[in-house]
């Protein structure tokens, strides 16, 4: 039976390599800012564009919920980036509320259309296992031009790219994964290379969230946990170990 | 390149984790939902392996994806679900990732309930602005025991014709099924007499069988529109009309929050129901009859209560 629990994580473990080969470096860019709920915020508006477009009477078909989250989340991203220049260091507060805003905004427009609010679902609350390896495809191609972008470029540095990067990444993972996993995929990492402080922190964080998707899937196999929460509790566990390591090696110096 | 053993070791420890599937004879039957586990268990008895996908504390309109999910539909010889796009959230993509054709809509593996009843509430026109409701009529039949009969009766055929061996099992138990539900329910009608002409708000549309079967009747509901959290001045109607409809109680299920049932019932000075709605949704049901019996029991205190 071995091979058939293979078959059945496989997709969600590609699909999680591909997260964590965007969002490990994108992460530790989003802890130096410390703008670390910037995720959920633009996955927030990401959903609203969806929920407008539906609003709209768009009929809701593959690409016309595509191109409105993202047009949304660029949007987004675009008033960070003003913000971020004229109010820098109420930033954190800013995507705050641009969170809670998007979410009331989504509720209200709930009361004329219920329906957008499955939309909705589709497309914050991803969940890993039901990933198709159709759906990784295009992801594929997207993450790839990320990355190049991330090599060419210091993103922290180029604002305008950083944001627009962003924002395109996380409106493609959570539809793939849902906001918790993307929120853990993106801080856990970059957080643990903090604690441990490594010269390299980069490599650390990747090695640090492939073991952490690894145990994460398994254990939820074992254990049938629903699996994106069990691969969040144990990346959040493996900080946890990290935090235990430094304080004793700190008592031992 | 160190990576590469840390691959070749993961997915060493991955085939040794892996969960495992009872091997055996019997019938594997996968249920969406508590009350159809029960129901294939009973006309199944030894001969059915019954896993249930759902608990009667879950919301059956959405479900998180756990690996057990997909393993066990791919092992499935049958698998009995309410249909009419109540699993719509969530079975469809179990089904193609399953990739068992045992089980896929069409195949004599695949057992939709609401295919074998007559659906009420199906709505005369199709707008998206009237809330989350399912084009092909209520799917929570399991309110009326008589629909469980019919559906006994289809779903013992079913087992039958998948496991000719044990034919004559799923036959004879199927007619004492049938028998006893036949007998309780007319126990249960008579009970239930005070219930007749009842008038009661229910907190999300998932009643009508139940409510059509003791002749109760639903003159509001908690919800706007199905799925639809409620603003102040849709509730602030609803408490001016309980009162003159004269509305006995609230209802709601075992699986929602009971805020908004209590809210209402503190304002209006009637009392909130909470109805097992499936089978383990309230400690007593604990099997289809315990289900009916406790439901009863409960809207009979609710009336009661009310003096």
């Amino acid at each position: 039976m071995a091979e058939a629990s293979l078959d059945i994580l496989w997709p969600a473990f590609l699909a999680g390599l591909l997260v964590l080969a965007t969002h490990v470096p994108l992460g530790k860019l989003v802890l130096d800012r410390g703008i670390v709920f910037i995720d959920l915020a633009i996955a927030q508006v990401a959903g609203l564009g969806v929920v407008i477009a539906d609003f709209l009477g768009w009929e809701p078909n593959g690409w016309s919920v595509q191109v409105a989250a993202v047009a949304a989340a660029l949007i987004a991203a675009g008033f960070l980036i003003w913000t971020e220049r004229h109010l820098a260091l109420l930033q954190e507060a800013v995507i705050g509320v641009v969170f809670v805003v998007a979410a009331s905004a989504e509720i209200i427009l709930f009361g004329f259309n219920p329906h957008g609010a499955e939309h909705l679902k589709d497309l914050l609350v991803g969940q890993i296992l039901w990933v198709s390896p159709a759906q990784l495809l295009p992801v594929l191609v997207l993450y790839a031009a990320v990355l190049a972008i991330y090599w060419r470029f210091d993103l922290a540095r180029q604002r305008v790219l950083f944001y627009a990067v962003f924002a395109v990444t996380v409106t493609a993972s959570v539809q793939l994964v849902g906001v918790f996993l993307v929120f853990a995929s993106l801080i856990v990492p970059a957080l643990a290379a903090r604690i441990v402080d490594m010269r390299d922190p980069l490599r650390f964080a990747y090695v640090f969230g492939f073991v952490g998707y690894v145990l994460g899937l398994l254990g939820s196999d074992m254990l049938d946990f629903p699996t994106g929460a069990a691969i969040v509790c144990t990346l959040a566990a493996m900080a946890a170990v990290t935090l235990i390591v430094r304080a004793a090696k700190s008592v031992a110096a | 390149m160190r990576k590469i053993p840390i691959v070749t070791f993961l997915f060493a420890v991955f085939a040794l984790g892996a969960t495992s599937l009872p091997a055996s004879a019997k019938v594997n039957v996968f249920a969406c939902e508590p009350e159809w586990a029960a129901l294939t268990t009973a006309l199944g008895g030894e001969d059915v392996e019954v896993f249930t996908a759902t608990t009667a504390r879950q919301d059956p309109h959405q479900i998180q994806a756990r690996p057990a999910l997909i393993s066990r539909l791919r092992g499935a010889d049958l698998a009995v679900c309410t249909g009419a796009e109540l699993e719509i959230g969530w079975m469809p993509v179990l089904l193609r990732q399953s990739s068992n054709a045992k089980v896929q809509p069409g195949a004599p593996g695949y057992f939709e309930a609401t295919q074998q009843v007559k659906l009420l509430e199906v709505p005369t026109r199709l707008d998206r602005a009237e809330g989350d409701i399912h084009p092909q009529g209520n799917p929570h039949i399991q309110g009326d025991p008589r629909n469980m009969q019919i559906i006994a009766a289809a779903l013992a055929k079913r087992l039958a014709a998948i496991d000719p061996a044990h034919a004559a099992g799923y036959t004879e138990r199927g007619k004492a099924f049938d028998e006893k539900l036949a007998q309780a329910i007319q126990g249960w009608q008579k009970e239930a007499t005070p219930l007749k002409g009842v008038n009661v708000v229910i907190y999300h549309k998932e009643w009508i069988y139940l409510t059509n079967w003791l002749g109760m009747h639903e003159v509001g509901t908690i919800e706007p529109k199905p799925g639809v959290p409620p603003g102040s001045a849709y509730l602030a109607q609803l408490l001016e009309e309980i009162p003159q409809k004269n509305v006995k109680m609230v209802i709601y299920s075992a699986y929602q929050d009971p805020r908004a049932p209590e809210f209402i019932s503190a304002k209006a000075k009637i009392p909130a129901v909470m109805l097992p709605f499936t089978v383990g949704g309230t400690e007593a049901s604990r099997d289809l009859f315990d289900l009916y019996e406790d439901t009863i029991k409960r809207l009979l205190a609710g009336v009661a209560a009310h003096g």
